[in-house]
């Protein structure tokens, strides 16, 4: 176990470097010189190169590179230059909902993705299999902003059931209904590949000689399965999931995007499009940060729950 | 979809695995399903729309025409017209062009770049580690985030979308491809070529490569569609193509705009990129069982 952690720490390590210094790459490819913007246009080429130094733009850049990583170990990320703000307090006030619809999405998603694979396995076969493979199918296949467009136009607007921007506040503090739409867009993306994971493993264990001897000494079918079947079938139920927590993220962008929801995948977008490149910079870093988190406690999870993960 | 998918476990591949003997089995195989028969049959329509964009669409994909804006389906204007006035149906068609072409191009650049490094990493076993590393170290980012950061540094624009659908094709396909290269490396033939004293680069690509390629080639077919779907995503989120080109994510986009006032400008392109993706995914799954079963998860 200590050995395999040891392991993925040693991947992370190479890829937290990659993942600083693409952004600080992101804080290279400002259109022009930054000195020159500060010294403005009239500026002599001395007060330039004051403030190039100043700015200890004239040293290598691996030495830049070294002052970045320091600067972002003490949580300095620069500004935005549309807001004007600090890039850290900018995250911190978005990673908060993005979270909130992350947990909403799988708290919707997983179940039923779950509770869909297993009938579907215990009916194989039979027409609900088809139906539910089907939907499955269409679920993997269809793009998240489809989904929202739908349930913004109808839920939404149409019937006016829901609200569909912005976010109120926490769900303790009425802000329910602002989230359900987006945890239902975010959410439905998970139930395809759930499904189809569950199935297969549910079908894996039921022809496994545990569940033949559960069924002879008389247990009732709906034992076998919960009890015996369906808690086997999980352990590769629970990596797809965490998996799935990681690319969820990438749905979030679309989804805040949408429906307003003001998270980081939000602010990603918004300042890619209008260059802000500090925000930008730090919302990637801290998207890059959470898939390599996620990841490492999947695959710490795995390893717990599968011993022989660790042998391997 | 998937069928009838017993596990294989414990059984010896060659006695359970019907072997193939012919491309035309493959086909006559996939035919006999009705589901792939019509996805792959709804494809090609589509390639071949798409290839004969100029010829086939009815009107002019950049004509505006203010007069008629945001008129919904009609005789004249099949899948009705957008914002500006222009043709959706030609629009559809323009976009599906650009939509496939993009995912092409990753699918292609990222299969060969991938296919490179796995084939590497099973013959040269020193290499190994080292590819390996790297690969799981681009696994652990999503395209759609690559997307982001690809857009951010070079700015928006089709070329970013294909830099993305490359970085996120390039680790996949380069287990795929180790994968089935050790196995390959383990036939006699390999070590009879190697004793009678052929060059590396012939072992590598005339013994090992050209072995493997069918089962990438499989691989990039299953993958095809996911392909599609992250880049039209990114094009969505404004990461892709700029308008007034044509692609279907980047229609969407546009038409949520307007969506109350007239959904169908967001709804048609969306429907289309699902229904591409739909038949794709179909097509893989079908593909998938009848060549190998091995490759299911």
């Amino acid at each position: 176990m200590g050995r395999h952690i040891v392991h993925r720490l040693l991947i992370l390590l190479p890829a937290l470097v990659g993942v600083l210094f693409l952004c600080f790459c992101l804080l290279q490819v400002v259109p022009s010189d930054p000195a020159m913007i500060i010294a403005g246009p009239d500026a002599k080429p001395e007060t330039v190169a004051a403030i190039r130094k100043e700015l200890g733009l004239d040293r290598s850049i691996v030495i830049q590179f070294g002052d970045y990583i320091l600067r972002v170990a003490q949580g300095d990320l620069g500004r935005s230059i549309i807001s004007n703000k600090m890039v850290i307090e900018e995250l911190a006030n978005t990673v908060g909902p993005t979270l909130e619809l992350m947990v909403g999405a799988m708290l919707m998603g997983v179940p039923i993705g779950i509770a869909m694979g297993t009938l579907a396995a215990v009916w194989r076969g039979t027409f609900v299999d088809r139906v539910i493979m089907a939907i499955s199918v269409a679920g993997v296949s269809m793009p998240v902003f489809f989904i929202g467009l739908i349930l913004i136009q109808y839920v939404g607007f149409k019937w006016g059931l829901l609200p569909f921007t912005g976010r109120e506040g926490p769900i303790w503090a009425g802000g329910l209904p602002n989230m359900i739409l987006p945890a239902v867009t975010l959410g439905a993306v998970l139930i395809g590949p759930i499904a189809r994971m569950t199935r297969t493993a549910v079908l894996e264990v039921l022809g496994a000689d545990f569940v033949r001897t559960a069924r002879a000494k008389g247990l009732r079918e709906r034992t076998v399965i919960i009890h015996h079947a369906l808690r086997n079938a999980l352990i590769p139920v629970v990596t797809l999931i965490g998996l799935q927590a990681a690319f969820l993220l990438g749905g979030a962008v679309v989804t805040e995007t949408m429906f307003s929801w003001p998270g980081v995948g939000r602010l990603a977008v918004g300042a890619i499009l209008s260059s802000d490149f500090p925000t930008a910079q730090g919302a990637i870093m801290i998207l890059a940060l959470a898939f390599l988190l996620i990841n490492l406690i999947v695959d710490v999870i795995y390893a717990w729950l599968d011993p022989r993960v660790q042998r391997g | 979809m998937s069928g009838e998918t017993t596990t294989m476990a414990g059984a010896a591949p060659a006695e359970t695995q019907p072997v193939l003997t012919s491309r035309a089995g493959v086909l006559r195989r996939l035919a006999r399903d009705k589901v792939a028969f019509v996805a792959a049959l709804f494809l090609t329509f589509v390639v071949i729309m798409a290839a004969l964009a100029p010829w086939v669409s009815p009107y002019d994909p950049y004509f505006t025409d203010l007069t008629k804006v945001m008129q919904p389906p009609n005789e004249v204007n099949w899948f009705g017209t957008d914002s500006t006035g222009r043709d959706i149906l030609s629009r559809i068609i323009y976009g599906t062009r650009t939509t496939l072409l993009m995912g092409l191009a990753g699918v292609l650049i990222g299969g060969v770049l991938g296919a490179v490094l796995g084939l590497l990493a099973a013959f040269y076993r020193r290499l190994d580690g080292w590819i390996m590393r790297l690969v799981d170290i681009m696994l652990a980012f999503p395209a759609i985030l690559i997307g982001l950061a690809v857009a951010a540094i070079f700015g928006a624009g089709i070329t970013s979308v294909v830099i993305a659908l490359v970085f996120a094709a390039v680790p996949t396909v380069a287990r795929v491809a180790r994968g089935a290269a050790i196995g390959i490396m383990s036939q006699e033939f390999m070590e009879a070529g190697r004793v009678i004293g052929v060059s590396d680069f012939t072992l590598l690509w005339r013994y090992l490569t050209l072995n493997c390629i069918s089962t990438i080639f499989v691989y990039l077919t299953l993958r095809f569609g996911q392909v599609i779907l992250i880049g039209s995503t990114l094009s969505f989120l404004g990461m892709g193509a700029q308008p007034p080109t044509a692609e279907l994510g980047m229609m969407a986009s546009q038409g949520r705009d307007f969506l109350f006032l007239a959904p169908h400008i967001a709804t048609i392109p969306s429907m289309a990129i699902f229904a591409i993706v739909l038949a794709a995914n179909l097509l893989g799954d079908a593909l998938r069982d009848v060549l190998d079963p091995r490759l299911q998860q």
